[in-house]
């Protein structure tokens, strides 16, 4: 096996004890896929080829850039730039640059879609998703690539994206080596999405596992999991499939892909759309019923990313984006409806909402503009 | 020895007094440094101490101090301050420590002068404070129970039926359980006040006025607010029961002999007990064994229901809370509406972190269980045991026992033989104390050198030691305006009352504007009755600032030189927004 081949894996190859390679995250998919749910299509590039791939002098650049805790927030922030300005502008090896264009043919070849294929690049952290510490949203993922060349620039977009302020200053605080030697990335057919969401299988706010919690809005749903809209909401009884409560959210903008931009962008929602619900009844239970399924096979509730495809005969068009073990709620909390669940919402309060670390820490902040230390 | 049984034979002592030496090692006298103190204990000024700053504290302790009352300044702001500050590991500063001019009270700060304790107090200050500030209901709770049993334990004791070896037994432990308490004080005040501070430096970094923060705090009821509605409440009452007429023109010593003499009065003063029951358990000053609790003597809420009845409106609690809390919540709007994505999220994250961990409301709260209720057991027992060695005649009154340092009570309870010599200072040592009561108000607010800065942000919030504060001081700053901090918005024109000590607050008439060095827990009733409050010292989070708010009334702190520059019958005019006072010309 060439390094190239090591390096850069077809969806399908992809199996669950991959993820040290991949990250949990397209492990897990490529696991579904095998195990024949409707998945996106794609390809990684695993998280070694970025060892393989920045030459030695780079690396000890951005070890030297890296190696003291900044002064203050705005040396941090001068670091971080020029780490990642470093990263971005370093070219990929040949062998990689072909190795990804190979993929990227075959996966057009796949979908049978072509030159039109577009895609989605996102970084993939191999420590993501780990029992305790929650990546997400810490890293760049770009919607609406087509292009080769450019899917090859925001894999290393991607790589950039690694040295933001808050990242190292997460991997610092969790006692990981400051540079990102932890980012894979996964490369995946965009789904032309009308509706698109998350499915908790538990109620993220109380942790009662008798209740399921849809939410969703038009369109990608990059506008759903950035939090930019308040998106429809449903609360489903998991015993019965009854819906519970459902309530229309103020979805005054979505996300679409905008041709001229070649990119997914979040626009203002046509009027007729935004009071309108996204999603059906049958479509909340059967998206309900199959994150349940998941969660069955997980043996840990779980919050699911899903898209329907535009025009697609249903349920044939939903496809699992990705999904996750449900961070806010301890896994071994009993499957009951429970007000006991009270404690352990005091004890990780903003989990779910701030799924990376506050922005405001007063002990940091005192240490650092308060007492001054030097260093903080 | 097997346990349960009870030796009979004398106790074997093996004799230290082979090994009994003056010296550690030869020509070494172990110095007083070397005592159980981070950094030093109560002093006499000495000579070195001219190339430091020392505050006058005359915001906890405005009449001096007795020698029995020493002994709990060590335990409070000297002892407990720089225990507190070692624990919590305050980067920039191991306490304070405490000098006295004759007998009244002087504050300094010892900096932290190295990087590496710097760094190392830094490391172990995050450790210790972000636990405590992440739940600090239930750490609160649990230090206020502990301090709460310790009062029922107390409070419960028959002092009268004690044996002497139990009284004695009590008078130790007392003094223990007044040395607990101030530890705990000064571990959650400096735990605290790194979480008021960071939302203060925030506030200035995201472009809003850093003295907005504590009025962001406001408006959380205290136990000394629920005690001022008592006593408006008992004010009310007396009108309804026709009692009003000793308590508006008796002194406090004859009231409740006129009073008991009216049909309604024994009603009145029933009701006036239960009232002392609960919230009676509060001396005027902190730290002094002196002076009386109010359910001893309640001259103080007498006075202050007689202040009171002159307002005849009364003062509708519930309106002014209400309203202050609508108040609070539209600055806290408008400054959200000033600020938007991270710097509006961080301002949420820090108010939140402030509102569950809230020093501006801690800062009055825990003044009933520690700062004004500690020392009482203390001066109990000593009354106590002061009664029965009058009987002795080894004292001539109970209250001489105040007069001897703890030491020297310690050392004479173990060997009566010294009682003569001691009992023969005592006259002098209360003429030495009166001397210096009367002299109180003539001493300078700072003594040492005068800093241009000082780098513990806590001694600038709390006592206010501004950039302007030490430029007035050093009389750089004459003018016909005073400026301070602007503690309380408004703005009120009247007559001056300046006062320099707690004891002489019922000179203030209603309508009047206080000047006065700075408030504590026990002025708070006067704030029913004043215009607008002006105070020498004092920063965001001084007492005068938190109360004016919270009756609406304008309030300036931290002019320095109020008290010597403004007298009595002055006109002045406060501006609580701008942090102004203009002294016009003497009415008087």
């Amino acid at each position: 096996m060439s390094p190239a081949d090591a390096h850069v894996i077809d969806l399908g190859d992809i199996r669950a004890a991959d993820a040290p390679r991949v990250g949990p995250k397209m492990a897990r998919l490529g696991q579904l896929a095998a195990g024949g749910w409707r998945v996106p299509d794609g390809y990684a590039v695993t998280a070694r080829a970025l060892d393989g791939w920045l030459p030695a002098g780079r690396r000890s650049e951005l070890e030297r850039l890296l190696a003291e805790p900044a002064p203050d927030p705005a040396a941090a922030a001068r670091r971080s730039e020029r780490a990642r300005a470093l990263v971005e502008a370093q070219p990929l090896p040949a062998w990689l640059a072909d190795a990804v264009g190979a993929a990227h043919d075959r996966l057009r070849a796949r979908t049978g879609l072509g030159a039109s294929l577009r895609v989605a690049v996102r970084s993939s952290a191999v420590t993501e998703d780990g029992a305790r510490a929650s990546f997400a949203g810490q890293f760049g993922t770009y919607l609406g690539i087509g292009e080769p060349a450019d899917v090859l620039h925001h894999i290393r977009k991607c790589w950039a994206s690694g040295y933001t302020a808050g990242a190292v200053a997460y991997r610092r605080r969790n006692g990981l080596p400051p540079h990102a030697h932890d980012l894979a990335v996964g490369v995946m057919q965009l789904v032309d999405a009308r509706s698109a969401g998350v499915t908790f299988t538990l109620d993220p706010v109380t942790g009662d596992r008798g209740r399921m919690v849809v939410e969703a809005n038009w369109g990608f749903g990059e506008s759903v999991v950035s939090g930019q809209v308040t998106p429809d909401h449903w609360v489903v009884e998991r015993a019965s499939g009854r819906i519970l409560e459902r309530r229309a959210g103020a979805k005054d903008a979505w996300s679409v892909f905008d041709p001229e931009a070649g990119r997914v962008v979040l626009r203002p929602l046509p009027a007729g759309l935004a009071r309108t619900p996204c999603l059906s009844d049958d479509e909340v239970r059967y998206l309900c019923r199959k994150a349940a399924e998941l969660e069955a096979a997980e043996g840990v509730p779980q919050d699911v990313e899903w898209a329907i495809a535009r025009g697609a005969p249903f349920p044939g068009g939903v496809f699992i984006v990705q999904h996750r073990p449900e961070t806010t709620w301890p896994a071994a909390e009993p499957a009951e409806p429970a007000a006991k669940a009270e404690p352990a919402a005091k004890a990780e309060p903003a989990a779910k909402a701030e799924p990376a670390a506050p922005a405001f820490d007063p002990v940091r902040y005192a240490l650092r503009n308060v007492f001054k230390v030097p260093g903080r | 020895m097997r346990l349960g049984v009870p030796s009979t034979e004398h106790p074997r002592i093996v004799p230290v007094d082979d090994y009994v030496r003056d010296e550690l090692y030869p020509g070494y006298k172990q110095a007083f440094g070397s005592q159980p103190f981070v950094a030093g204990p109560v002093r006499p000024f000495g000579k070195a101490d001219n190339s430091r700053y020392w505050l006058r504290d005359s915001l906890h302790f405005s009449e001096g101090m007795v020698p029995a009352s020493i002994a709990l300044l060590d335990d409070a702001q000297t002892w407990g301050a720089q225990l507190g500050a070692e624990i919590v590991g305050v980067p920039p500063t191991r306490g304070s420590v405490n000098r006295l001019a004759g007998t009244h009270v002087y504050i300094g700060t010892i900096d932290v002068d190295t990087e590496w304790q710097v760094q190392a107090r830094a490391a172990r200050f995050a450790e210790y404070v972000t636990p405590i500030l992440a739940d600090f209901d239930r750490y609160w709770g649990m230090r206020a129970a502990e301090l709460q049993s310790a009062y029922d334990h107390f409070d419960a004791l028959d002092l009268t039926a004690m044996d002497p070896g139990q009284l004695w037994a009590t008078v130790k432990d007392a003094y223990a359980f007044h040395r607990r308490a101030w530890f705990i004080h000064f571990e959650v005040m400096y735990v605290l006040t790194a979480n008021y501070l960071a939302f203060y430096g925030l506030a200035e970094e995201i472009g809003l006025e850093g003295s907005l923060v504590s009025a962001f705090l406001s408006g959380r009821q205290t136990f000394y607010s629920k005690t001022d509605e008592e006593l408006w409440r008992l004010a009310a009452r007396a009108r309804e029961l026709q009692v009003t007429g000793p308590l508006l023109h008796e002194p406090p010593a004859s009231v409740r002999t006129k009073i008991e003499a009216l049909p309604g009065g024994r009603t009145w003063w029933h009701e006036f007990g239960e009232f002392l029951r609960t919230y009676g358990q509060r001396t005027e000053e902190t730290c002094r064994i002196d002076t009386p609790p109010w359910i001893e003597d309640p001259s103080p809420a007498l006075y202050a229901i007689g202040s009171f009845l002159t307002r005849p409106a009364g003062f509708d609690f519930h309106a002014a809370r209400q309203q202050a809390i609508a108040e609070r919540d539209a600055q806290i709007d408008a400054a959200r509406r000033s600020l938007s994505g991270s710097d509006l999220e961080r301002f949420d994250q820090a108010l939140a972190s402030n509102q569950a961990a809230n020093f501006a409301w801690w800062n009055e709260e825990h003044n009933y269980l520690i700062d004004r209720r500690a020392a009482i057991p203390v001066r109990r027992a000593s009354l106590e045991l002061g009664a029965r060695l009058t009987d002795e005649g080894r004292l001539s009154q109970p209250e001489d026992i105040f007069f001897l340092f703890k030491p020297e009570l310690y050392a004479v309870m173990e060997d009566a033989a010294g009682w003569p010599e001691l009992a023969a200072m005592i006259p002098d040592r209360r003429a030495y104390f009166e001397e210096w009561r009367h002299r109180g108000p003539e001493l300078p607010t700072m003594l040492g050198t005068i800093p241009d800065t000082v780098p513990d942000p806590i001694m600038i919030e709390v006592f206010g030691l501004s950039g302007h504060f030490l430029r007035t001081l050093k009389g750089t700053g004459q003018a016909a305006e005073l400026r301070g901090f602007p503690a309380a918005k408004g703005v009120a024109e009247g007559v001056a009352r300046v006062i320099t000590s707690v004891t002489e607050i019922s000179r203030v008439q209603p309508g009047e504007i206080l000047v006065c060095g700075g408030t504590t827990t026990e002025w708070t009733p006067v704030f029913g009755i004043i215009k607008a409050c002006v105070c020498d010292t004092g920063g965001s989070l001084t007492h005068a600032a938190i109360v004016s708010r919270e009756y609406g009334i304008p309030c300036v702190v931290g002019t320095a030189t109020a008290t010597q520059a403004i007298k009595t019958g002055d006109r002045v005019r406060v501006d609580g927004r701008q942090g102004t006072v203009q002294v016009f010309a003497s009415e008087g």
